[in-house]
């Protein structure tokens, strides 16, 4: 069913509550019941298939465990930029487990030193310079001034 | 043809340090890595579509419920009358005085 919103933008509204998307309107009737008149916020008043288009942020697609150890052809599902970021975080968590493990406070020292190294890298290449790297934005700008209709 | 690394040549790097660590502990650290990657934008954008339910005001995002992850929502359209997708605001005060159950 298609939407009876022409202009859905001077209506709806959206918000999120915990692992919630809320949807709601000011459309309501002239004479309606308290709360439910037109100018109050409250829940959609339309079932529309496929109404509602959501765009986000996702998590990357998890590896599944293979049984043969095959991974020649798996590849992380993420931009290759970023590829070479996961050896980093993996030595540095493997250096941690080592420091904590080894018996010898010197093997410890160097492991810890290793870990550090790592984690140095792997912060810069995600937090610091991630959006740098994986952005695809290039050439001459131009800037889109508000409509104030 | 891009230069990607296959996870066995990510294994196969890490291996060079750490040769008796199980590959399936490395995928799980990988794994972790690709969690952590999440939080931070622009690594995975998209989007989804559903329906709306009359005077129903909440649709879930749980990851666990849904056929989706979302971590973090930036923009919400709206189907209008020509069936097109319009974008619509996000209201900054959710304490509205009308609220459903979540």
């Amino acid at each position: 069913m298609a939407s009876n919103y022409n202009y859905p933008e001077d209506f709806l509204a959206w918000f999120i509550k915990g692992e919630n998307l809320a949807i709601i309107t000011t459309k309501g009737s002239t004479d309606g019941s308290t709360h439910s008149k037109l100018g109050d916020w409250k829940a959609i008043d339309e079932s529309v298939t496929d109404g509602i288009l959501i765009h986000y942020e996702s998590e990357p697609s998890s590896i599944s465990i293979s049984a043969s150890g095959d991974y020649s052809s798996t590849y992380p599902d993420v931009d290759n930029a970023l590829h070479a970021s996961l050896i980093d975080y993996v030595k540095y968590r493997l250096y941690q487990d080592k420091a904590g493990l080894s018996p010898d406070g010197n093997i410890a020292s160097i492991a810890m030193a290793m870990a550090q190294s790592h984690e140095g890298k792997w912060n810069e290449s995600v937090r610091r310079y991630g959006m740098k790297k994986r952005d695809k934005t290039g050439g001459p700008r131009r800037v889109m001034p508000a409509d104030l209709r | 043809m891009p230069n990607r690394l296959t996870v066995k040549q990510i294994i196969s790097r890490i291996k060079q340090v750490f040769p008796n660590v199980p590959e399936s502990y490395m995928v799980a650290l990988i794994n972790e890595a690709l969690v952590e990657m999440g939080k931070y934008s622009n690594t995975k954008i998209e989007y989804a579509k559903a329906n709306s339910v009359a005077d129903q005001m909440w649709y879930t995002l749980d990851d666990a419920n849904s056929s989706i992850s979302v971590n973090k929502v930036y923009r919400v359209d709206f189907m209008n009358a020509d069936g097109d997708y319009i974008k619509i605001p996000r209201l900054l005060d959710s304490e509205i005085q009308k609220m459903d159950l979540v």
